[in-house]
This record gives structure tokens, sequence and C-alpha cells, in this order.
């Protein structure tokens, strides 16, 4: 059977198979455990401070937060969305890279939240101030680590908050 | 015998300094020896072309040239020295259309922040022994959204771990990391 059902081919892919001169480079093997290890330990204690960072985020995050309350019928909400999104990202994909996985774990249920919500009302973003109050006493507060069973409480606590939410919305 | 990645150049491009040094010093502890640092796409794109290093790390979010830009210029720029470069974007995003949206512009691999050691290793390992063709047509010119598919069997998938042909056909989301409960 004719690949292109005997109609003539108006446009045309073209499939290239570059030279694998990675390999060719590097050889095979791998890396050893030993320099996973390694490099996991050196990921582990690195002692970049995480709190200036995070604190610009969360002034980032106010500001969204700032914009939403100040909205108008005119506003974009999809805009004024994303200045919350885009703080709440960089702190979840920081956040765990510094020792601080619990703000990494909180920042993910907050853009969970802001990817579902319709509009950002007032209800939303009381929502959102909260996680930007959690995150800001964990950075405060030095909570490196998951937080242990007060992490899972806080996350708890956001989770049901945000539930709430949906429920009241119904 | 190892990767000798000592032969090998990496350009690293991130905003955030920290981040920046932390995944350099991961690339030395992995070996290689010749990292290239810029902290935006535009910057990153100047040294791209000046040291036309083998592989090529970005983040998404940055300014004033992201990260998806840099990927799409490196692909389609009449002045990118090397266009089948890998790249691997790195984001906190782990949304599927965030991963097509990075796939679309001709990314290679995608690395989901936080990470750790094995999961950079893992995708750098991936564009050494598994590297993907790349497909140019109108519209889009990059590394192809599925990878080789395993010569043999094609014949009919019984097993719960058989990869059906759909699931090959989005392998780029296997570079995602398996969702779970934080």
């Amino acid at each position: 059977m004719d690949p292109h059902y005997n109609q003539k081919p108006r446009r045309r892919a073209e499939f290239i198979m570059p030279p694998n001169t990675l390999k060719a480079k590097v050889g095979s093997g791998g890396l050893s455990d030993d320099i996973l290890r390694k490099a996991q330990t050196l990921l582990e204690n690195n002692t970049a401070d995480f709190q200036p960072l995070a604190e610009m985020y969360l002034a980032s995050l106010m500001e969204g937060i700032e914009l939403a309350k100040s909205g108008g019928e005119e506003q974009d909400d999809e805009y004024v969305i994303s200045t919350m999104m885009y703080p709440a990202m960089q702190l979840k994909a920081n956040g765990g890279m510094f020792q601080y996985p619990l703000i990494s774990a909180i920042a993910d249920k907050l853009i969970h939240f802001l990817e579902v919500i319709n509009e950002p009302d007032i209800e939303a973003v009381e929502i959102v101030l909260a996680f930007h109050t959690t995150t800001r006493a964990v950075v405060m507060g030095r909570i490196k680590g998951d937080g242990g069973t007060h992490g899972k409480e806080l996350l708890y606590a956001l989770n049901q908050a945000c539930s709430r939410y949906f429920e009241k919305s119904k | 015998m190892t990767y000798q990645l000592q032969n090998i150049s990496i350009l690293v491009v991130e905003d955030n300094q920290p981040m920046l040094e932390l995944i350099k010093s991961l690339l030395v502890t992995f070996g290689v020896k010749k990292i290239v640092l810029a902290q935006n796409g535009e910057q990153g794109f100047e040294l791209f072309r000046r040291e036309k290093p083998d592989i090529v790390i970005a983040d998404w979010m940055m300014k004033p040239t992201d990260g998806i830009s840099l990927a799409r210029r490196i692909r389609n720029d009449p002045g990118s020295p090397n266009q089948l470069v890998p790249i691997i974007l790195m984001t906190g995003f782990s949304e599927k259309r965030r991963v097509l949206q990075a796939r679309d512009a001709g990314v290679t691999e995608f690395l989901v922040k936080p990470f750790n050691a094995r999961d950079l290793y893992k995708r750098l390992e991936q564009i050494i022994e598994r590297p993907r063709q790349f497909v140019r047509s109108e519209g889009f010119f990059g590394p192809d959204r599925r990878r080789n598919r395993k010569d043999g069997y094609d014949g009919q998938l019984r097993r719960q771990t058989d990869v059906r042909q759909e699931d090959y056909d989005l392998s780029f989301e296997s570079t995602l990391p398996q969702s779970k409960e934080q």
C-alpha cells in the first residue's frame, strides 16, 4: 500500500539522525554509585542560604496577592493568577534544592490550587495569603526537611482550606 | 570503565546564582571539566555561539530570554552553530501541558525541579545512550517526540508492564517524576 494513500505529498518531514558524538567522546560505563553518592551528598550539604531567595519570591507572591485584592472589573484574571503562579513555581522549584522540601510541598499545593480556580476572588486570595503566611513561617523558622509531624499538619490544613473553598463554590 | 565526562563541555543557563553554582558543583563531581555559565537566555545564546558546548542545560523561567526561547533560537537561528545540540530544560512545572510546550520548542529532555543528583545524571545518560533523531517539517525542527522503538515483537501486548505504542508516542512525558501525594 502506498504510504501516502496514493495522494501526492504536500509537505515532507525529514528525519535526521545526528552522529552520536557525545557517546564517542565520553565512552561507556555510566557513572559509579560512588560518584552519584558524592554528588547527592554535595546537594544535601550545600550551604547556600535559601532565605534571601525565598524572601524575594514571597515578596513577588505578595505583589500578586495585592494586585488580586485591588482587582476591578476590567482586570485580566489570568494575568492576575499568573502573577501568583510564577513565584509559587519558583518556591516549589528551589525549596527542595536548598533543603526546604516542605516549601516545595506547600508551593506545589498552591500551584495546584491556582491551576483550578476560576477567578482570583476574595476567598481564593485569602487562601493564597494563608499559603504565603505558612511559607514565610517555614522560611523564618528555618524549618528544613519535611517538617515532620508539624509539616504534615500544615499541609493538611492548607489542603482542607482549598477543599472548603471548592465545597463552598459548588 | 566509566563515562569520561571531562571530554565534553556543558553550558548551564540559570538566572538564580545559588542554583547555577549548585549545578556547576554537581557537574564537576560528575567529572565535567569545562562548564560555561550564563544567567539568561540572551547571554546563553552568545556563549553557545562562542563556546559550542556539547550539551545545554537551561532553566525555563529567565529574563529577558527564557529557556524556551533559547531552545527555539538554538534550533532555528541561522547563527546557531549546532542546531542538533541536546537541550535539557529545568523547571518547577510538571503538568503535561507544560511538557508539551517545552517539547514543541525543541527541548530534548525535561528535568523537574527540585531534582536529585541521580535525576540529573539520568538525563545526561539518556542523551548519551539514547539520542533522539531529529525531525524537520514545516513549522517544526527539533528532536523527534518519540524515542526509537525497540526492535522485535510486533504482536499483542498482554503484560501489565508492556509499553503500549501510545505510551511510546508520548515518551517525552516519561521524563516527569511519578506523581506522589505530598
